[in-house]
């Protein structure tokens, strides 16, 4: 208790022996600090009538001459304006992040860590505890909560945004592209979700800087950091469909090295929308997920990282097949794995350069074997094997505080060998890119990009974007960008080597229609050549160019709206075509670009606090999806339909309900509240799809028909959690809790219920 | 053949009674008669979907326009069904076009109709999803006519007939009826209308 405080009687003593001028000194030496106290190197400080100062490393900065006032900025905070006596009063001249919240950076959008607030294109950050409110195991279950956003059923849960399907999505985790794709959907269910720090949603082609694949966006996961301490958290999770997911994550960490191992574990029995026929609509599966995370600081210029991950899935099933001696069921077995190795190095010579150096080696395969139960015979037999691996370097120098420019390089190595693919196939491709963001004025921010990818299949493609934000008034930032967007033709469209026994049909890849149709003709199969194979093969990337405005407003510190409005225009997408008919009178096929769409629409959220334990947001999109192809067929009267009374007319415009699969409406709507005496947490969702076109019944292919939709429907959805003081979680809820199902969603199983809880094992044992 | 009606205009029916000889006349004045056919049934082969071997080979259901009925193979037949196939009589000249319109708005056979009959390698009526008269929609397993197809046939006496395809289901069942699985199919309905006088117009 007698402890005397050696700062304070040094206070004292330079108090009692310092003259006036020692004192004007010091008072002019600042230090530019964010909340926390960490120095904010990039900050510029500005007086008035003088040349702007830039602080050094630690955030010093001298001011020999004063000044009415002073303004201070940096990139990512709240600038400050302060008077002269201000100035002297302040020792430390804390800035606030601009966001306000601090997990609100934003990694994917630009390639450099940016604040929400600061991107010029539209931007949506799901932190730990909205991805938590959603009490989604699979990454499918969060993302179907967001405005904008639904999760498709095709080979797989994919996400579909601004009407473009999973194919034009491109997935990250942690900044580096995910592979493995069937028939051109990235199955979510593959992404265990406990383990997510936050998910990046970017929306507008972002070819830019990402290249192929990201043409409607990108979804970046970001799995939580290595810590600096252990701790050791067991979790189990357990839900309706007999479905169990218990996971464990460990870290250790010292003041220069961290690991965190993850492991995840789902099973669960699947479900049954039609029980009338063999087979279930979700098969019975388990999926193990293993993570390694590695972080180290070599030196105070250079850290490294090593992130792995390894998944496995099983599944099985039965199946009815119609046979000569009627109809046998067939067992099915699916395996899946996928690896990913990603060591990255950076260097950080000093504030203004890092140099990143980064590789990416993926390893996806699946296996499907469905064999008759009576004779054990092999039915089918189907494998894929893909290798992805991608070294790149990437540059950023940040210039002065307004100006940061990044340049990468890369080079991509790709093999596939499949059942439907001859002989092992490899791509090789090289890219560059160039960013610049520009802060030119204090409320202006603008990014430029520009990528040139080099591909051995599709030679050269160059992507432009910019995108500008300006704040108008200080609540309020309205944004545009147009940009570039593309995709190679993938695997299947080049290399599909395919022949449908039971219907007679053949499917050829672009890359060996001309081979495929000659064996065929030698064979004498061949009745008819439609187009010469010849002139096919010349298979090229399917584009799109893209326009995104909108804003971002707070109509009171408590609330805020976003709204995005976009125009997508996407040509040369790729469409089978018959390119001969054979003598069964069947048709051969090959791949085309022929397809022009177009979507747009609008997309809105806003959110209030109407109090502290109460908030409430709501969120809208409209989507307006259509082949321009069928648009033209229509005009010139070409198209024609049926009713009920067998007379046929002319298809109009207003008969036309655009793409098959797109809802024009769809919202939601979300309550969280927070239960005082208990502490709980309750999230209520009603989350809103409006009717979408299912199939075409009237055999003109397109969408005219009301037969042809599937209602809209609404997923009631509830999440109550409490985490205890020592760290325990404890969470139950439900979701689709009207049990609403339909044939036209088979991702959609009706009423789930749900426990869980979380032990932070360390936090209980100290 | 189950049934057979016949769509006649009670005016139509009038004017027969008291019509003249339309010999000299190159306009048909008769409102000529749509023939509604039901159910033509006429069942694919048998085919092992496993290994696409042809178990069991079925006939070909021959039929007859000018007679509206179904007719031996050695007789004057103007169609053959099978499945989704559709033959033309080529050793009787018989000839097909496919235009694409509205069956009552077609009333003369357009120039641009291309006739051809059947050959070893090709049909006139061609098979194959898109290409002929149907639409094979592999998510839900249907056939169904492609709306706004017509087929113009010129049949073995030299008449021309335009016909429309309305279903491939038994009992022509509303589109939202069908199940691929239960409904049974390659039962053809379809409409037509044969001009008796050799003329182009209907």
């Amino acid at each position: 208790m007698s402890r005397i405080n050696l700062n304070k009687i040094k206070l004292l003593l330079s108090l009692l022996f310092c003259t006036s001028a020692f004192a004007s000194v010091r008072d002019t030496d600042k230090r530019i600090v964010d909340v926390s106290g960490n120095p904010i190197a990039h900050a510029v400080v500005k007086l008035e009538g003088q040349k702007a100062i830039f602080v050094d490393e630690l955030g010093n900065v001298t001011v020999q001459n004063p000044s009415e006032r002073i303004f201070i900025f940096a990139l990512g905070f709240e600038s400050r304006e302060l008077t002269w006596d201000e100035w002297l009063a302040e020792k430390e001249i804390i800035l606030q992040e601009k966001s306000g919240i601090l997990h609100e950076v934003v990694v994917s959008a630009t390639r450099t860590e940016r604040s929400v607030e600061q991107l010029p294109m539209p931007v949506t950050v799901l932190d730990t505890e909205k991805i938590t409110q959603t009490g989604g195991i699979r990454l499918s279950e969060v993302l179907r909560e967001q405005t904008g956003i639904q999760i498709t059923s095709d080979h797989g849960s994919g996400i579909q945004m601004q009407g473009l399907d999973s194919d034009y999505i491109l997935i990250l985790l942690d900044g580096e592209p995910m592979i493995g794709r069937t028939a051109g959907t990235f199955d979510l269910d593959r992404i265990s979700v406990s383990n997510i720090e936050r998910i990046e949603i970017l929306r507008g082609p972002s070819s830019a800087i990402y290249g192929s694949e990201a043409m409607g966006g990108v979804i970046n996961i970001i799995t939580k950091p290595s810590k600096n301490r252990a701790n050791l958290d067991l979790g189990m999770r357990h839900r309706s469909f007999n479905s169990w997911n218990p996971f464990l994550e460990f870290g250790v960490g010292k003041k220069n090295w961290s690991s965190q191992v993850f492991l995840d574990h789902f099973k669960t029995d699947g479900f049954d929308l039609t029980p009338e026929t063999v087979g279930q609509t979700q098969n019975p599966y388990m999926a193990s997920t293993g993570q390694l995370k590695v972080t180290g600081t070599l030196s105070d210029k250079f850290n490294v990282s090593i992130f792995g991950r390894g998944y496995k899935e099983t599944s099985h099933g039965i199946l009815e097949a119609n046979g000569n001696s009627g109809t046998q069921i067939l067992d099915l077995a699916n395996n899946r794995t996928d690896f990913n190795l990603n060591p990255t190095l950076r260097f950080k010579p000093n504030t203004d350069w890092t140099i990143t150096l980064r590789g990416m080696t993926s390893w996806f395969s699946t296996n499907a074997v469905s064999k008759f139960r009576t004779s054990n015979g092999i039915f089918d037999l189907q494998e894929f094997n893909q290798f992805f691996h991608r070294t790149e370097l990437q540059t950023d120098f940040m210039a002065n505080p307004r100006n940061l420019v990044s340049l990468g390089l890369g080079q991509q190595i790709e093999t596939v060998e499949a059942t439907r693919y001859d002989g092992s196939n490899r791509f090789d491709a090289g890219y560059v890119f160039v960013q610049h963001i520009w802060d030119p004025r204090e409320r202006i921010n603008i990014v430029t990009g520009l990528r040139a990818d080099f591909h051995n299949q599709f030679g050269s493609r160059l992507s432009p974007k910019i995108s500008g934000q300006y704040q108008i008034w200080d609540n309020f930032s309205w944004q545009a960008s147009i940009g570039a967007g593309f995709k190679t033709p993938d695997f299947r469209q080049l290399l599909l080597n395919f022949n449908n026994a039971a219907a007679g049909y053949y499917v050829f890849g672009a890359n060996l229609a001309a081979e495929g149709i000659s064996r065929l003709q030698e064979q004498g199969l061949i009745a008819q050549i439609l187009i010469n194979p010849v002139t096919i093969g010349d298979l090229n990337a399917e584009t799109s160019r893209a326009i995104n405005t909108g804003f971002r407003w707070k109509p009171t510190p408590k609330s805020q709206v976003h709204l995005n409005a976009y125009h997508n225009a996407i040509d040369n997408l790729i469409e089978t075509a018959p390119i001969a008919r054979l003598v069964t009178g069947q048709n051969a096929f090959s791949y085309f670009n022929i397809r022009s769409v177009v979507t747009q629409g609008i997309e809105v959220d806003a959110q209030i606090d109407l109090l502290d334990n109460l908030s409430l947001s709501a969120g809208y999109a409209f989507l307006d999806a259509r082949d321009l192809e069928v648009i033209e067929r229509i005009d010139n009267g070409e198209i024609f339909k049926r009713n009920a009374q067998n007379q046929t007319r002319r298809v109009t415009r207003a008969d036309y309900g655009g793409l098959f699969n797109r809802s024009r409406h769809s919202g939601n709507l979300k309550i969280n509240y927070q239960e005082r005496t208990s502490g709980v947490d309750l999230a209520f969702r009603a989350i809103f799809r409006g009717k979408f076109g299912f199939a075409d019944l009237n055999g003109n292919l397109i969408l005219d028909d009301e037969r042809e939709y599937a209602p809209g429907w609404v997923s009631f959805n509830l999440t109550a959690s409490k985490t205890f003081g020592n760290g325990v979680f404890l969470e139950a809820g439900g979701t689709n809790l009207l049990d609403t199902v339909t044939p036209a969603q088979p991702n959609n199983p009706g009423r789930v219920l749900f426990i869980g809880i979380k032990i932070p094992i360390l936090n209980l044992i100290n | 053949m189950k049934t057979i009606q016949k769509f006649a205009f009670i005016l139509g029916a009038a004017t027969v009674l008291f019509s003249c000889d339309n010999a000299d006349n190159n306009s048909p004045d008769l409102p000529l008669e749509a023939i509604l056919v039901e159910d033509l049934a006429a069942p694919n082969d048998l085919i092992d979907r496993n290994t696409n071997q042809v178990l069991e080979v079925r006939p070909f259901q021959y039929f007859s326009l000018e007679k509206n009925e179904l007719v031996a193979e050695n007789e004057d037949w103007d169609l053959a069904f099978k499945g989704t196939t559709i033959r033309v009589n080529n050793t009787k000249n018989v000839n097909a076009s496919i235009v694409t319109g509205i069956f009552e708005e077609i009333k003369e056979v357009p120039a641009s109709a291309t006739f051809a009959t059947d050959t070893e390698t090709s049909f006139a009526i061609p098979t194959g999803s898109g290409t002929g008269w149907y639409n094979y929609n592999s998510a839900t397993f249907t056939v169904t006519p492609i709306p706004g197809r017509v087929i113009l046939v010129k049949t073995t006496k030299g008449n021309y007939v335009k016909m429309e395809i309305l279903s491939y289901y038994k009992g022509n069942p509303p589109l939202e009826q069908i199940d691929p699985r239960t409904t049974p199919s390659a039962h053809y309905t379809f409409r037509y209308i044969l001009q008796p006088n050799g003329s182009t117009k209907f």
